[in-house]
């Protein structure tokens, strides 16, 4: 029996890690090179939830955007999560991916949203303040996470498979 | 209306077919339940296997994963597993559907080359404004920090004016009774040799707080600037002689001094620098030298002047040559006898001044000094009035001097010392009576202390020279500096000397203050 398909796409502005995010879950791989992303890139894995039953993510690895546009609402039907992805060293990233999840929210209203804070590998040059992820923690769910270390990528997408289980 | 309808045959059998080229359709047709019913154009174009097509149908499938299988859909730009990129387009067909591939690599390659330069210009952007605003916190916290070293130089140099003065006055009456008592024992040996332990230990003392000053004025812009004037290197060496053979010989030392002046030039050096120089290198000399002799040469000759410090004590081995030299040095072989700030004050005032110093030693056979320096430039013109000086016999003979010092003991030895010469002597405390008593009874000479309470000593001989009064002013201070000297000569001062009082130096310039009333 097939297990069941939930597709999660990645959201957030250029630059974040969410190609290298996905790259550490699928793969277990990372590469400091920034290539951006052109379009999407769709990889998939199976992770077994806590009652033993597998879930397959189809992650939707989408370009990086401040806003959402005509090209990012196609990409975006359909999707049952979505993993927002900020950059903790630029502070500018996270009001942009708070941003593209508000206005996803007129599409996608019942989606999933998991807030992923990228590069805590760097978290000497981090802008965003702990007292800010404190803050949006009362309202979504909010990991920091390494895609160069893998410090808190399979939580993230844990949490996802979990609330997206039946 | 269709593009056959206008378009002639040929051209449009021409572009059909070019556009179909370059699009590399790929066309997979399914029925409703995913199964695929046929395959129509290059499927490995696009890395799918046609004989085990199962894992890139799988793949297919996730795009269209919550999306209506009843509607065309259309997605663009789909990295696919081979790396290509895809415009993916569902179209419905009855019950069933086809899937057909475009190839977008070309145009994803154009648009990743514009979007990657775009996205790492923003992100060196943001980098850029980081580090400036980085810098600029930097350098605000540099101005902080400037700003607080200036208050703290500022209240280091005015500690270092107060304890320039509190370390000078009581060291001149210690001078200046020691020299009247060692006018007046009557041979008792006993005597002689606890006023030789005085001298010798007020000389460490004045050489330790000199020195300590001097280290603490360290290299600011002030402490730097040349006074130049032109030296009695004479006089010089009299007070070398006076000050350092009592000392030589109460420890059984010979000592030798050795003057040549073979320049007609007048000699222009900073005579505090260079007297400090002296009196360092003499005093370690006598204090590393238990037997033998120690002896100074001062060399005046082709516009240079040699000075010779030579010793027959310790000696300083090869190995420490270049450490005696740091401050508050002890590793030598002399071991903690001093505050180990001689020598490189020494080096230091040398440097200053443009010189050189190079030392010859043997270990256990004695050290060699010698400091080369060439002339200052200039000398102001009325620098040298407080170090010219006769050294013939001089009496007083009846010239009348008022001594003006707030400070009884300084007061009383600078009477004791004016008696002795003859002179007559009145003794006034503040400026205030100074002025009376100098307007009342015009002495020959007025001898007044710059750092009064109140009315300052400056402004004392301003104002009797405003009103007149023609008499002969020595200023006494213990402020060792240019400008308090040219402060003193502009409020019409004749003299200026400074504490503590060298007696020969004193004594010269009463001498020639009298004779020329």
């Amino acid at each position: 029996m097939n297990a069941p398909a939930h597709k999660v796409c990645m959201l957030g502005d250029f630059g974040v890690g969410k190609t290298s995010l996905v790259a550490r879950f699928v793969r277990s791989t990372f590469s400091d090179k920034y290539l951006t992303t052109v379009g999407v890139k769709v990889d998939s894995k199976e992770v077994v939830l806590a009652n033993g039953h597998p879930l397959k993510l189809v992650v939707w690895d989408i370009a990086g955007r401040s806003a959402l546009d005509a090209l990012g609402v196609h990409y975006l039907r359909g999707a049952s999560a979505l993993l927002l992805v900020a950059d903790g060293t630029r502070e500018s990233s996270l009001s942009s991916t708070l941003n593209l999840l508000m206005q996803s929210r007129n599409l996608l209203p019942d989606a999933v949203a998991v807030l992923a804070v990228n590069k805590l590998d760097l978290v000497e040059r981090w802008e965003v303040a702990p007292s800010t992820l404190a803050e949006l923690r009362r309202s979504l769910p909010v990991f920091e996470t390494s895609a160069l270390s893998g410090d808190g990528v399979e939580r993230a997408f844990a949490d996802i498979a979990a609330r997206l289980s039946p | 209306m269709s593009i056959d309808a206008w378009l002639p045959a040929p051209v449009g059998n021409y572009l059909r077919a070019t556009l179909i080229d370059r699009a590399h359709p790929l066309l997979l047709s399914f029925d409703a339940g995913w199964h695929l019913r046929d395959v129509q154009g290059d499927a490995a174009f696009y890395g799918i296997d046609t004989g085990d097509p199962r894992q890139s149908l799988r793949e297919l499938q996730d795009l269209f994963i919550g999306l209506p299988l009843d509607d065309h859909q259309d997605i663009p730009f789909v990295e696919l597993a081979n790396g290509r990129s895809a415009h993916v387009h569902l179209i419905v067909d009855g019950p069933g559907f086809h899937v057909l591939l475009l190839d977008a690599e070309d145009a994803r390659a154009r648009e990743r080359v514009q979007q990657q330069l775009g996205h790492e210009t923003a992100i060196a952007g943001h980098e850029k404004s980081k580090a400036i605003g980085k810098l600029k916190e930097i350098r605000s916290e540099l101005e902080h920090q400037r700003a607080a070293l200036e208050d703290a130089n500022a209240l280091k140099n005015a500690l270092i004016a107060t304890l320039s003065h509190e370390f000078r006055t009581p060291l001149t009456s210690i001078f200046g009774y020691l020299h009247l008592l060692e006018r007046r024992i009557d041979g008792s040996e006993h005597a002689t040799q606890a006023l030789n332990a005085i001298r010798r230990n007020a000389t460490h003392l004045f050489t330790l707080a000199e020195n300590l000053l001097e280290y603490g004025r360290g290299e600011s812009a002030g402490s730097t600037l040349l006074h130049p004037v032109e030296v009695d290197l004479a006089a010089l060496l009299r007070d070398l002689e006076a000050m350092f053979r009592p000392l030589a010989e109460d420890k059984g030392l010979a000592f030798r001094t050795n003057l040549v002046l073979d320049d007609a030039a007048p000699p222009l050096f900073d005579e505090v620098r260079l007297r400090q120089v002296a009196i360092n290198l003499l005093s370690n000399a006598v204090r590393y030298t238990a037997r033998g002799e120690v002896s100074v040469d001062i060399v005046w000759r082709d516009g240079k002047l040699g000075v010779d410090v030579r010793d027959s004590g310790i000696g300083i081995p090869p190995e420490y040559r270049d450490s005696v030299f740091k401050p508050f040095n002890h590793g030598g072989p002399s071991g903690r006898k001093g505050a180990g700030l001689g020598l490189s004050i020494v080096r230091r005032l040398i440097e200053q001044m443009q010189g050189s110093l190079t030392l010859d030693s043997q270990s256990g056979r004695g050290s060699h000094f010698h400091v080369d320096l060439p002339p200052l430039a200039h000398a102001p013109a009325n620098a040298g009035a407080a170090t010219a000086r006769d050294a013939t016999p001089f009496h007083g003979e009846g010239r009348s001097v008022l001594v003006v010092d707030d400070d009884p003991d300084i007061a009383h030895l600078l009477d004791a010392l004016l008696c002795d010469l003859g002179f007559r002597v009145q003794v006034a405390d503040n400026a205030a009576a100074a002025i009376e008593a100098a307007t009342r009874q015009a002495p020959d000479v007025l001898l007044i202390d710059v750092e009064l309470p109140g009315l300052s000593g400056n402004a004392a001989v301003f104002q009797l020279r405003s009103h007149g009064y023609c008499g002969r002013i020595v200023t006494l201070s213990a402020t060792p500096t240019r400008e308090a000297r040219d402060a003193s000569l502009r409020a019409g001062a004749d003299y200026y000397l400074t504490k503590p009082l060298d007696i020969d130096q004193f004594v010269g310039v009463m001498q020639r203050a009298a004779q020329v009333t």
